[in-house]
Formats: structure tokens, sequence, C-alpha cells
């Protein structure tokens, strides 16, 4: 039976603005949700800002009712059923916010001890442990107020394992993090992934999902749009090439011209204060730079390289084909 | 069991540390009731009736009822300002409980103003000021606090179901000092205007409180204020319970835990 089941979820949000002539309006944040989690398994789940990875997360943890549809996880229904789902799952929502800053780390960890009724004579050596786990046990008797982003993602996260849940959600917990803090972060995950732990992960960073997930979903304004392992993600491009060029000065002008192109499957640009790096997926290869080149005539162009397809190039062949 | 007591507990002391580093409690708690009490002191200081326990006690519970009105009304609002409404209401934990762990934090600490209040009358005015019943005192200030807590849980899902007049709840502050008789007996007040007095719970728990200082309350009437006291705390948690409910499921159908 698989952990998690999102079975045609739906859930659409009502907002409103005026005073007296109040307008109404129904944003849809999950569209015809479809997937389940196996038992174990790290499941990522991508797409771009207000795709509904995080209202699906925070579905799944019992902080939202579907509008339609159903949801279960270990077998609960998440609207009926949330006193035998809550002390299953753990939760960390990506950001600083979500402690109490007054008081100390250790604090922190021993009043959701009490929330989670860890056993009261193991909550000392229980929050020991996690806070090794994390690397804190040096600031554990400082105030929160005190730590710096990548300490307090760290705490969320020993917060969470307190009580050694079986599931997990993971709402982009390496945000904001640096390099090392991050990659620490991602050792614990795929050590968590080895105890056995059903992971639900969110990410902006595809390299995270690439390394850590089993498997990947990929939604788009609520849709899923793509679903399976990254390896069959990646051969969703395999037979297109990645022309980078290095621009200065591209606008909006040059990237339709170069979207019109017959043989451009999709254009992303990451801008770089004054220089801005296109990703042009192709199934040219290297015979597309010349023409590709002649388009943005007039730049003046950096570095151009040709390169094999990603995990990145695949979500964005998805997600830019929808745009 | 593990859903109630332990948060109860664990929250009110995790919001005992939080307390005392609140400036904002530090005032509810320490320099109002000073004002107060110093005023009142200054004016009725020459009438002949002039009791000092019954405003040390009056000034107490005007601190004690500023904790609970303002904790009370924000006891969910700031779990959503710290970013951590979803995490508690996400966990296994009563909502109800950590809300009544708060208001029991918040209690304990403002009794810290009676005591205080205390200080002003015997040693800045140099009164002497004692308790004529200590042991029927004990047993109302218990259940005074208790009664006045659990309007506090009451109030607490009221103001997020009714955010308009949730914040209203604020104004209540000082005509409660005045319809519960804190500091000048009700008798002062139309007689029309009575039947508000009686329908609040903290008007009971100052009957109590100054009933049993000065010595004035005892036997049937003292079982009677307790009774009171007993009946307006269970009614308030019952009625409670049902609204926190319904908080969470709205809560949850809108999706307003987060602020974002």
């Amino acid at each position: 039976m698989p952990a998690i089941v999102l079975d045609h979820v739906r859930r659409v949000f009502h907002t409103s603005t005026g005073l007296i002539r109040r307008k109404h309006k129904d944003v849809i944040a999950l569209d015809d949700l479809s997937l389940d989690v196996g038992d174990g398994e790290l499941f990522g789940l991508l797409g771009p800002n207000g795709a509904g990875k995080t209202t699906t997360i925070k579905i799944l943890t019992t902080l939202l009712i579907p509008t339609a549809g159903r949801a279960s996880v270990l077998g609960h229904d998440v609207v009926r059923e949330t006193g035998e789902i809550r002390p299953r799952i753990g939760f960390v929502f990506g950001g600083e916010r979500g402690l109490y800053y007054r008081v100390t780390g250790r604090d922190n960890l021993e009043y959701f001890a009490e929330l989670y009724a860890v056993e009261p004579r193991r909550i000392r050596a229980r929050v020991d442990e996690l806070l090794a786990l994390v690397g804190l046990t040096d600031r554990a008797n400082e105030k929160v107020e005190g730590y710096s982003r990548g300490m307090k993602q760290r705490l969320h996260l020993a917060r969470t394992l307190l009580h050694n849940p079986p599931v997990l959600f993971l709402d982009e917990p390496t945000i904001g993090l640096d390099p090392i803090g991050a990659r620490e972060l991602r050792e614990t995950i795929e050590r968590l992934h080895e105890e056995g732990k059903t992971i639900v992960l969110t990410t902006h960073y595809m390299f995270e999902a690439d390394a850590l997930c089993d498997r990947i979903g990929i939604i788009n304004e609520g849709k899923l749009v793509a679903l399976g392992t990254p390896g069959e993600l990646k051969r969703l491009v395999s037979e297109k090439s990645v022309v980078e060029i290095e621009t200065f000065g591209a606008g909006d002008a040059q990237l339709t011209r170069l979207r019109a192109l017959d043989f451009v499957a999709s254009v992303a640009v990451e801008r770089r204060e004054l220089r801005q790096l296109l990703r042009v997926q192709t199934e040219l290869g290297e015979r597309a730079v010349p023409r590709l080149v002649a388009v943005l005539d007039g730049l003046e162009l950096g570095r151009v390289a040709v390169r094999e397809a990603t995990l990145e190039d695949a979500y964005v062949h998805l997600v830019g084909r929808l745009e | 069991m593990k859903r109630w007591v332990r948060p109860f507990f664990a929250t009110a002391r995790l919001w005992l540390r939080f307390m005392a580093t609140d400036r904002f409690m530090l005032f509810c708690v320490f320099f109002q009731p000073f004002f107060i009490a110093v005023t009142v002191m200054y004016m009725l200081r020459h009438q002949p009736s002039f009791d000092p326990v019954y405003v040390v006690v009056g000034s107490g519970l005007t601190g004690i009822w500023s904790v609970v009105l303002f904790d009370g009304t924000w006891a969910v609002q700031s779990e959503r300002g710290y970013g951590t409404l979803e995490l508690v209401v996400g966990s296994p934990a009563s909502m109800a409980a950590i809300v009544a762990g708060k208001l029991a934090a918040g209690v304990v600490f403002s009794l810290t103003s009676m005591a205080f209040c205390y200080g002003i009358g015997a040693w800045l005015f140099g009164y002497e000021i004692a308790v004529r019943e200590p042991a029927p005192f004990l047993v109302a200030l218990v259940l005074a606090i208790v009664s006045l807590g659990a309007m506090g849980v009451l109030l607490a899902p009221l103001a997020i179901l009714a955010r308009a007049i949730g914040r209203f709840f604020t104004i209540l502050e000082h005509p409660v000092y005045i319809f519960g008789g804190f500091l000048f007996p009700i008798l002062l007040l139309p007689g029309w205007l009575h039947p508000v007095s009686y329908a609040l719970p903290p008007y009971w728990a100052a009957v109590a409180l100054h009933g049993t200082s000065s010595g004035d309350l005892g036997g049937v009437e003292l079982l009677g204020v307790c009774a009171a006291l007993i009946g307006s705390s269970v009614a308030c948690i019952l009625l409670a319970l049902p609204f926190f409910r319904l908080v969470e499921r709205r809560a949850r159908v809108d999706g307003s835990l987060a602020l974002t």
C-alpha cells in the first residue's frame, strides 16, 4: 500500500477585494492532482513558484482541506483522521519563521517534544542526539534570535525528527543555506531515507532533486505535468542538446525571436547582473549555434557552449512548454 | 492525557519564560497596577472606611484581568505572528490545551502584581495589610484565577472567529474593572446595571477575594460564590471546546493558519 495517496485532489482559494462592492475571485491551486508515494520512497515535488507544491504539502500535513478529491497518509484520510496522521508525520516549511525566538534552541526542541508526547525520560537524550545530528550542540543553550538562517533551518529539521516519524514532508529545506550547510542537510536527508523513512521533498534546486529523489513529480499551475525517476525525466530531453550563450543586453525582442525558431524547443534565461545566460534546447546541437548567434546579431556575446541535457533542462522543457 | 496535560504544562513553562522578557506584559503586571494602587490609595487615604487590603486585592485583580484579556485575545494570533501556528495545529496536541497553558502562565505571572501592590501599600504608604481569612482567601484565589483563565480560553477562539469583534475585546479592559467591582463596590453603580456584573466571572472573582480578605464572606455565602466561580469556569471551557474545533476547521478550509 502506498504511504501517501492523492486522488483527484483539487484545491481552490477564495479571495475578495474591495469594501462595498466586493469582488470575489477563485484561485485554483491544485487541479485534479493524482499521485502516490511508496513506503520508504524519497519523492521530489518540483514546480515553479505558485505551482501548488506547498499547497500539496499542507493538505498532506492536515493543515488544509482539499476542495475536492481525497488524500491519505499511511492509509488515514487527511480530512477526518488528523488524530491518526499528526503523530506519525513531521514537516518542515522552508524559511526562518516557526521558532520561538526568545528562548533557546534546546527549549524549542523540548517544547515540541512535549507536544509530540515523546516519552518524558527520553526527551533530554533525544534532544541531545538531534542537536548533535544537526550540528547545534555548541549553540543549543543560546536564544534562537541569535541564530543564523542556516542554524534555524537545521533546528527545524531537528524539531521535525523529535518523535521519529515514519513520514517526513520537507518543503524547500535547503533554501537560503550556504553550500556547505546545504550539503550537510542533503546528507542528513539521505541518511533518513536509508533508515526507511518516506520523504516528500520540494525544492527549486534540480541537482538536489536529481541526487536525492527516487521519483519526481513536476507540477505546474496545479496539474501534474510529469512523473518518473530522474533518469526517465532526463530521457524526455535526451535527444536534445543545450546551447548556453552568454549575452550582454538581451531583451524580450531577442528572446521572442529565438523562441520563434522552428528548431528551438525552449529558451530559459538566467540573469547575472549585466549579463544574461541563455539556455536554448534544440535537437540540432552544435549546428544550431551559427543560426542562434545570427538572431542575436548586434548584441555583445560572451561564452558559447553546447552540452548534454540535465534534469533542469527537462524541467524547463516541461514547465516552459506550458507557458 | 498526551493531547491535554503535557501540552498544557509545557506551554505554561515556555510562556512564563516568554513573559519574563515581554515588556508589554511587564507593563500590565507591574506598572499599570502600580499607578492604580498608588492613585487609589492616595485618593482614599483619609476615608474612614478605607481598607488598604481592598485596594491591594483590587489592583492585583486589574493586573490579572489585563493579562487574561490580552493573552486570551492574542493567544492564537501571536502563534501566527511567530509562524508557529501551523506547527502547533499540525502537532497531536490540543490547541485548547496550548491556549490554556499560555493563560495559566499569564495568570500565575500576573499574581506578582498582587504581591507588588501589597508592597506598595505596606512599604510606600506604611499600611498594616493583613488578610483576615487566609485559608478561604487561598481557596478563593485559586478558584478566581481558574475562572479568569477559563474566560481567557473562551475569548481566544472567539477573537479568531469574529476578527472584527476580536479587535474590540481589548476595550473590555477598563469596563470590567468597574463592572467587576475590582476597586469600588458595584453598589456605586445604578441597580439596573448590576445584572451585567453578575454575568461576569471577574465579578465573582472579586467578590470572593475581597470577601475573604476582609473576613466579610463566609459560610453559605462563600460556598455560593465558589460555586459561581467553578460553574463559570466549567461553562467557559465547555463553550470554548467546540469553538476551537470550529476555528481549526475554518482555518483548514480558508488556508489561514499561516501569514503567507
